[in-house]
């Protein structure tokens, strides 16, 4: 019967579940779903990072490119997160080009690292005008199941923590390069920002929705953070929600940014033993 | 030529130190994901692929294309743009992706009773995730193993594997990114291994004709290993469904 009542009135199924202060799946509703972080699963890729948020799954690669710096920034690198939602992670996906969804969620994951200064572009310079790296980072989620960018954004950071470049001789008079593959070098990063998902169902707030949960709720947003500082709450229209809720969802994002950070911090280490 | 490095050592071992007739290690997984209706994974070497069905569901975009004696098969072939030394400009979409995606069609509408389902659409998503040589092959027994996961009635298994000849007369089987880098042809077959029949048949560079039973057989032997194992994967994952639900000890 449960399941019948589930497809045939999901609004009412879910508001019986949270009166009672539970979710179907068996959360409370300020809870969190388990998070697995594996980080240098892809060697194919200069650093690489699966993130689990519930089921939510996305893999992250990242493969690093020479090439000419902008004529504005002669002395900055390029970062150029990419999101894919493939036909594979969720039913709700069409094959062909890139849907809205997963513009929107490059373009925010682009904000992100820009905002929050995590990732100082100068030290992908080699050579003051002439050439620099790009780091393209493409991530692609093979599970969809609410709260992308948290998972998204966990994924980007482990495999930016994991990159290792080489060391590049550059000879700017004959353009000539030399890389010297045997002596590779980590990224610098200056903190880990960590996004956490909230969703509004009637007037409770749930905790990192599922994709359901996302679906039936009249508005989702989400707050990052880097240690202690805010870098960015996006919410992008549905009903509003008072100031009080916003600073509690900050305050519950606070204390789960440093779990999230330990995890990928332990991550990390299991990979280079 | 002389500059060409054997394929084979003259003890008998290849580069990564396999045997002619070895397969690399395959591990394999059903029902990863509980989105689709079947999923699975598959790890051979180091190449990985994941494959994700669903379906069969009513026909998407133009009802035109629907049958009205048969199911259609969608199959996408993906590469992710990291899964390859050089990166790649697109993961989807190219000749290259677009012929493994007719090729994977044949291969597995040879396996599906499409009969059974008229006027649906049956989808099969094919991601890979790390490329090490032999992808059409885990693609295929990939997608094979999601179709079972996903309960679509096939009519036997239909597992892929790739041969070559190394220094002009030993035939080896399940060819890495390495061999084939260096050189030598590399044949693909996909069969249906249970009655021993031949669905789609690949040969890139040339070799004598007189070697081709030879290869062949080694391919087609690679099949019927790999089905054997694909087997075990499947009765396991069926146990340990059954289990849940105590059927599983009746035997």
């Amino acid at each position: 019967m449960d399941e019948q009542f589930r497809i045939l009135h999901p609004i009412k199924y879910y508001r019986d579940h949270i009166n009672n202060h539970i979710r179907p799946d068996g959360r409370e509703l300020n809870k969190f779903r388990p998070v697995l972080v594996n980080i240098g699963s892809i060697n194919t890729s200069d650093g690489s990072a699966l993130a689990k948020v519930g089921d939510t799954t996305v893999i992250c690669g990242i493969k690093a490119e020479l090439c000419s710096p902008k004529v504005e920034s002669p002395d900055q690198g390029f970062l150029i997160p990419n999101v894919e939602l493939p036909p594979l992670c969720s039913s709700k996906f069409k094959p062909g080009p890139p849907s809205e969804e997963a513009q929107v969620v490059t373009q925010l994951l682009a904000d992100i690292v820009k905002n929050s200064k995590c990732f100082d572009l100068k030290q992908l310079c080699i050579c003051h005008e002439k050439l620099v790296w790009c780091l393209f980072a493409d991530l692609i989620c093979i599970s969809y199941d609410g709260s992308l960018m948290d998972a998204c954004v966990i994924a980007l950071m482990g495999a930016l923590k994991s990159v290792q470049l080489p060391l590049v001789d550059y000879d700017p008079a004959i353009d000539n390069k030399l890389v010297n593959e045997e002596q590779k070098n980590f990224v610098n990063i200056q903190g880990i920002p960590i996004c956490t998902t909230f969703s509004m169902f009637d007037k409770n707030i749930l905790y990192d929705p599922t994709q359901e949960e996302e679906n039936l709720s009249s508005c989702t947003f989400n707050v990052v953070l880097m240690e202690d500082k805010l870098c960015s709450v996006h919410k992008p229209g549905g009903t509003p929600i008072s100031e009080q809720n916003l600073m509690e969802c900050i305050e519950v994002s606070k204390q789960r940014t440093n779990t999230i950070c330990e995890l990928i911090d332990i991550a990390l280490k299991k990979n280079k033993t | 030529m002389s500059r060409k490095k054997e394929l084979i050592s003259n003890i008998g071992l290849r580069l990564d130190g396999r045997r002619a007739g070895e397969l690399r290690r395959i591990r394999c997984k059903l029902g990863v994901f509980s989105e689709p209706d079947g999923s699975a994974y598959i790890e051979q070497g180091l190449t990985k692929v994941l494959a994700a069905v669903y379906g069969p569901h009513q026909v998407r975009g133009g009802r035109s294309k629907a049958q009205h004696d048969s199911a259609i098969v969608n199959c996408q072939f993906s590469m992710a743009v990291f899964s390859t030394g050089e990166r790649k400009r697109r993961p989807r979409g190219d000749r290259k992706s677009t012929e493994m995606s007719i090729h994977l069609h044949q291969a597995l509408v040879a396996a599906i009773k499409v009969e059974l389902y008229p006027w649906t659409q049956i989808d099969v998503y094919v991601e890979v995730l790390h490329a090490d040589g032999g992808i059409y092959p885990a693609c295929v027994n990939a997608a094979t193993l999601a179709l079972i996961d996903a309960g679509i009635p096939l009519k036997e298994y239909v597992c892929a594997c790739t041969a070559s000849l190394a220094n002009d007369d030993i035939p080896m089987i399940d060819i890495s990114h390495q061999e084939e880098v260096m050189g030598g042809p590399t044949l693909t077959v996909a069969a249906l291994p249970m009655s021993k029949k031949v669905v789609l048949l690949e040969m890139s560079q040339r070799f004598h004709v007189d070697h081709l039973p030879k290869v062949l057989k080694t391919a087609l032997q690679g099949c019927v290993d790999i089905k054997n194992i694909l087997d075990v994967t499947v009765s396991n994952n069926v146990k340990e469904i059954g289990s849940s639900t105590r059927w599983g000890n009746m035997t």
